[in-house]
């Protein structure tokens, strides 16, 4: 399993600005709309959490009204990395089920499937982008036995 | 495809830009306010910019090949929910002849990505870079006299806005002409030859 580094939320910004494409939708993020001081903003408001594996971006953000629950993100098609935050989240944070909303075509779809996730639905034309409307898919990968 | 593209503005550009706010073809076509601001005033309110005022102002930088800066614009009165916002520019003295090409960029970038619907832009009447004079003649849908006082005259501006068609017409236009040129060049290339 990679090892994961956290990423302060100014990095992080900076990071998904380099992630190009893959950066787009990021936990609800848009490198292209928003400037890194808004991404920053963003992804603290939503306490959320990045972090670096490689060239690889990952991060959740808390389901503040399932406390047990993680919305997740990642920049690549590479499950490792996914994998790497989902042993994190359920070992320190005690989360047993995690979401994922990735926008359709985005490569990270396929490291959500590697990972167990299942698409769970599709919310039609969620989010502008380059011109048009795009779907965005949800994958869930739900009840993951807590250890403790 | 156009060779401008529109990016965020950063920390790092606004020494230029300050720079072009007290140019005085600048502050005659737009605002002189920064005649009477110190340069940590201006850096001040464009770092705000950046970082705060995200809901109500946005700024880009134009960039050209190699990633040259360009200039700049700006959004204001942005209308989320309406999808409408005023459009401004400031194009650096070096690339004024082409910063038409430049104010389509910032155009296609509000409409693709920002899903904005309708653009208003506005010129104060005596500013002939961005537009010809017959442009700006038949852009004129609304006139209002006295609309700003800059570098010690009263000038009056032209309001306008474009849809998404406006623009493709312009494309289109653009690219007559510049179809009209290159062909113009290779004429004159097969006399010369």
């Amino acid at each position: 399993m990679p090892e994961i580094q956290l990423l302060r939320a100014s990095a992080a910004a900076s990071g998904l600005r380099g992630a190009k494409a893959e950066g787009r939708g990021f936990l609800g993020v848009d490198p292209v709309t928003q400037n890194d001081a808004l991404l920053a903003r963003e992804l603290t408001r939503q306490g959320a959490q990045v972090y670096r594996a490689g060239d690889t971006l990952v991060g959740y953000a808390p389901n503040h009204e399932q406390p047990r629950q993680a919305f997740l993100a990642s920049t690549s098609a590479d499950p490792e990395p996914i994998r790497a935050v989902l042993a994190f989240l359920s070992t320190y944070q005690r989360c047993t089920s995690f979401v994922a909303m990735v926008p359709a075509g985005a490569e990270a779809a396929k490291a959500f499937a590697g990972c167990g996730f299942e698409q769970t639905g599709v919310l039609r034309d969620h989010r502008y982008q380059s011109g048009g409307y795009q779907d965005v898919l949800v994958l869930a990968k739900g009840e993951v036995p807590c250890p403790s | 495809m156009s060779f401008v593209t529109v990016r965020h503005f950063t920390e790092e550009d606004i020494p230029l830009r300050t720079e072009l706010l007290r140019e005085s073809h600048f502050q005659a076509n737009l605002t002189d306010f920064a005649a009477s601001t110190d340069d940590d005033g201006l850096a001040e309110n464009q770092r705000r910019t950046i970082e705060e005022q995200h809901r109500t102002k946005r700024m880009f930088t134009l960039c050209g090949p190699q990633k040259r800066v360009m200039g700049f614009a700006w959004i204001t009165s942005i209308d989320w929910r309406n999808q409408c916002c005023e459009l401004s520019f400031g194009v650096l003295p070096r690339d004024r002849g082409i910063g038409a090409i430049a104010v389509i960029a910032a155009n296609q970038y509000l409409r693709l990505e920002l899903n904005m619907d309708i653009i208003v832009n506005q010129v104060l009447d005596h500013n002939k870079m961005l537009l010809s004079a017959e442009a700006l003649a038949d852009q004129r849908r609304v006139r209002c006299d006295f609309d700003s006082y800059t570098v010690g005259e009263w000038r009056a501006a032209c309001y306008w806005t474009s849809t998404e068609q406006d623009v493709r017409d312009q494309q289109e236009q653009e690219a007559i002409r510049r179809r009209e040129v290159a062909d113009r060049i290779r004429a004159m290339a097969q006399q010369l030859s």
